[in-house]
């Protein structure tokens, strides 16, 4: 499709100042040889219709002498060429109109006024011919720096889906090395728990690999990842790693972004549990305000642990994925206090569909009715006396 | 030093309940090897092995309060120290601080095994072997460019002083000793000036005279002293000399 014809605005713009020109081309006329005005734009009118649409042609001219890699002596022939046969067969029409008009009408002025016309409408026929090539490779540029750009886009996005889904189908391998760590020891002497390990293992494992293959999961489902996930950590830590979960029933068929709230819940262990001698509790919270669904997560911190390298990722992480997703109606907010510190992710509350919602929780059994709440481990200063006091500040 | 008829007194640091029972359960089964005692976290560690002098130190790098490397930095005579771990990225850092060796987690009987045989032939060739260099100097090379150190960590008798670099006021060279200054308090460490001060910033802590580290954020303006010497100023009013070469960092950086 010719760019100049895609549109009503363009063509009625591309029209409009042929309309123009055929005024001009008029009043040259009369003002060379005398004659009544409407005279002249009898001849002219039709004639410049006809070549409004023969200049139409410059676009496949102009396409096929690209400015920058055609040879300069090839274009200049090219486009000359392509100038002097639209300027001919116009002027040739023209010659055809005059006589019509003259010996039908008895229009127009005589054999040699008419040459002299012709030769005007010539001249004329070059330079419009000319101007068009021009405004049609400066449409090519336009055109081509559009394309450019949707491209320069679309490989963004593609970068970043890629990079998402990389994000999402991460899992630590320290946590692993960690996990069969310990149940080699409890292969030893607990074999029933090393087992149950095992088993807490693969479904974390298969779980995570499930859910970071799609694009939207249950939250309820999420949960049951993080669920396994802290029980498996619960075993490394024992008493240290204290877990609570508050979640409100609405809360668990909205839909969410696989392994979005992972790296929040993995950093709260690592910095409210692993880095403190006498462990924390780790709080997780969901509930349903207003269209939005509000996830939070909390856990202690000790006020003077130096700010680590990479500890900012996995927040990082989270923040970037939601900023793909739905920047406008998502958002991620930190509370850093000195003995606290909260993540609370907020996200539109989104329903799977009926049979979706249906199999987003297939391992639980029917839910307690109210608001459940759950808490595991005692998190109490288990290490009792500390040996050895530190600098206080 | 341990003979063959000794038994290797090995001590288990770490701060996760089942991977400490996995290394009692495989040391139980090697001969000549007695396990010394356990500790569960850094500090824990720096006190115990000054008590309790072990052969042998099993190291968790990743632990509350104190890392490995710290504990081992804090030690006066460090012991022969293997480090445990499931990360495998300090492995370079743990040769440069002289580790015996550095097994991965989940840890193997024969991967242990073998770690022991290496303590034994480390221990046995000891007396011999000229003097390492310390494991601070050392810690502070292994460093990673563009990290900095975020604390320094002083003993004192049975206490362990974590100094966070951001309250360090200016650090002061004693003969052999470093003299930290931090919120009016000082606390004396037995390294050397450079030692302690090669792992800091040098953005933020600039030796401003041959005895002198200053954090620049204390300063609160130089003055001139005599012809080529210089007095610097702190926010608390504290007067402290500043060399010619001390004065050329300083106006670099300001």
């Amino acid at each position: 499709m010719h760019p100049l014809l895609a549109g009503r605005l363009r063509s009625a713009l591309y029209f409009g100042l042929w309309l123009g020109m055929g005024v001009a081309l008029a009043t040259l006329l009369v003002l060379l040889e005398p004659r009544p005005i409407w005279h002249a734009v009898v001849f002219v009118g039709p004639l410049t219709a006809i070549y409004a649409s023969i200049c139409l042609s410059a676009w496949y001219v102009c396409r096929s002498h690209p400015l920058g890699t055609t040879e300069p002596a090839r274009l200049i022939v090219g486009l000359a060429i392509s100038a002097l046969q639209a300027s001919v067969i116009w002027v040739g029409i023209g010659g055809l109109w005059a006589l019509a008009l003259s010996r039908f009408a008895h229009i127009g002025p005589d054999r040699a006024g008419i040459l002299r016309d012709l030769g005007v409408l010539f001249v004329a026929a070059v330079v419009l011919y000319g101007q068009s090539i021009a405004v049609h490779y400066v449409l090519l540029a336009f055109e081509s720096a559009r394309v450019a750009e949707r491209r320069v886009l679309e490989s963004q996005v593609t970068a970043r889906e890629a990079e998402l889904r990389a994000l999402r189908a991460q899992i630590n391998p320290h946590f692993l090395f960690n996990s069969l760590n310990s149940i080699s020891a409890l292969a030893g002497s607990q074999p029933e728990n090393a087992r149950r390990m095992c088993q807490l293992l693969g479904d974390f494992l298969r779980l995570s690999l499930a859910l970071g293959a799609r694009e939207r999961v249950a939250f309820a489902e999420e949960l049951a990842l993080a669920e396994r996930y802290l029980a498996i950590e619960q075993v490394r830590f024992g008493a240290r790693l204290g877990v609570e979960t508050e979640i409100e029933p609405g809360a668990r068929a909205c839909l969410v972004p696989p392994l979005l709230i992972q790296p929040l819940i993995e950093n709260a262990v690592k910095h409210g549990v692993a880095d403190r001698v006498e462990g924390g509790v780790v709080r997780i919270e969901a509930q349903r305000k207003e269209g939005a669904l509000v996830i939070g997560v909390e856990n202690p911190r000790d006020p003077e642990a130096p700010p680590r390298r990479g500890q900012g990722l996995g927040l990082q992480n989270v923040r970037q994925r939601l900023q793909a997703l739905d920047p406008q109606h998502s958002r991620v907010d930190v509370f850093s206090g000195p003995e606290h510190f909260r993540v609370r992710v907020t996200l539109p509350a989104v329903e799977a569909e009926r049979s979706a919602a249906a199999e987003a929780e297939p391992a639980r059994p029917a839910a307690a009715p109210a608001a459940e709440r759950a808490v595991s481990g005692a998190a109490g200063p288990a290490t009792g006396r500390r040996p050895i006091e530190r600098h206080a500040g | 030093m341990p003979a063959d008829t000794r038994a290797l007194r090995v001590m288990i640091v770490d701060d996760e309940s089942p991977a400490r029972s996995l290394l009692r359960e495989y040391l139980a089964a090697e001969p000549g090897v007695e396990v010394a005692g356990e500790c569960t976290n850094g500090f824990e560690a720096v006190k115990a092995i000054g008590e309790h002098t072990p052969d042998l130190v099993l190291l968790d790098v990743q632990m509350p309060k104190l890392d490995g490397f710290e504990v081992l930095e804090l030690l006066e005579r460090p012991p022969a120290v293997v480090f445990v771990t499931a990360y495998d990225e300090y492995a370079l850092k743990a040769f440069e601080v002289h580790a015996v060796d550095y097994v991965l987690k989940p840890v193997s009987r024969e991967r242990l095994a073998e770690a022991l045989a290496h303590a034994r032939a480390r221990l046995a060739g000891e007396g011999n072997a000229p003097s390492a260099p310390s494991a601070a100097s050392l810690a502070a090379s292994a460093r990673a460019p563009g990290q900095f150190v975020e604390r320094i960590l002083v003993k004192d008798g049975a206490k362990v002083h974590v100094i966070p670099v951001q309250r360090l006021d200016w650090i002061e060279a004693q003969d052999d000793y470093a003299a930290i200054h931090s919120e009016g308090r000082m606390h004396l460490k037995p390294r050397p000036l450079a030692e302690v001060s090669a792992g800091l910033d040098p953005d933020r802590f600039v030796r401003i005279h041959r005895s002198y580290v200053l954090n620049i954020e204390r300063l609160a303006r130089i003055e001139p002293l005599a012809k080529d010497s210089r007095v610097a100023i702190l926010h608390d009013g504290r007067q402290l000399p500043v060399s010619r070469a001390g004065f050329a960092r300083l106006k670099e950086l300001l």
